[in-house]
């Protein structure tokens, strides 16, 4: 039993610092390998699904089948009133491909941390953080909304798929990080 | 040579470098900024920004996410 244990850590000792190791799973990419990576898989969600890669338009959906599942009905919500939005509702949660891949990422992003050792629950620094990131998200998630798409949706793959509203919305964004930027160094530093 | 200690745990990016930044500005040349981050994309914006401006830089993985990045203020 000992022995195995003993065998174990040096197993985990040897793959610590393996060449391969730190290069592929530890260390992490380039901003370019990155990119095209991004750009590659996201040519394959299009293939595979018919629609371009989005992320917050899936947390809408989430947001719909919780509330219906409390009971309450969104029929009759300009948001979801398409013949389209209907029957991604009526499908369901298990039929939904944007839904099984924002749970792939989720899960793809917590592996990656776990692989390269990198996981760690952060404390809270300060009330602060707390008011930011509520305030934040909830900005966040109505723009995205009315947006008709978040820096995926409608930046990322609108840009991708040569469409001019995704350059709008990259302008549009320059200037609110600007904001946020002078906002954030006078509220945090 | 005087040594300083940022603490910028629990801090998300650019948090980190913009603070990094305040402080080698105040610094003397030969002072060593050891900032603390569990931040990753700290781990990758920080040392970049420090090797661009000229300083010597060192990242040691002090714990699981936890990095401290140490800079030497060349200049």
């Amino acid at each position: 039993m000992e022995n195995k244990a003993e065998k174990k850590v040096k197993f985990f000792d040897r793959v610590k610092n393996n060449d391969y190791y730190i290069k592929w799973i530890k260390s992490p990419f380039t901003y370019v390998a990155a990119a095209v990576l991004l750009a590659i898989f996201q040519i394959v969600t299009l293939a595979a699904t018919g629609n371009p890669w989005g992320v917050s338009g899936v947390f809408a959906y989430w947001g719909a089948w919780i509330y219906e599942a409390v009971g309450g009905t969104v029929d009759k919500w300009f948001y979801f009133a398409s013949p389209g939005a209907q029957a991604t509702l009526d499908a369901g949660f298990m039929e939904h491909a944007g839904t099984w891949r924002n749970i792939g990422i989720i899960f793809g992003a917590l592996a990656a941390t776990f692989l390269a050792s990198g996981f760690k629950i952060k404390k809270i620094k300060s009330k602060k953080q707390i008011v930011a990131a509520i305030i934040g998200g909830l900005m966040m998630g109505y723009g995205a909304r009315i947006a008709a798409g978040c820096n995926i949706g409608a930046l990322f793959s609108g840009i991708a798929s040569l469409s001019l509203s995704g350059w709008v919305f990259a302008v549009a964004m320059f200037f609110g990080a600007v904001v946020g930027s002078k906002l954030l160094v006078k509220f945090f530093m | 040579m005087n040594e300083v200690i940022l603490d910028c745990l629990g801090e998300a990016c650019p948090v980190p470098l913009v603070k990094a930044q305040n402080k080698i500005a105040e610094m003397n040349i030969g002072d060593i900024l050891i900032v603390q981050i569990d931040h990753s994309c700290a781990m990758k914006n920080l040392p970049e920004w420090a090797r661009k401006d000229g300083h010597n830089v060192e990242v040691e993985e002090v714990d699981d996410g936890e990095w401290e990045v140490i800079i030497e203020k060349l200049k």
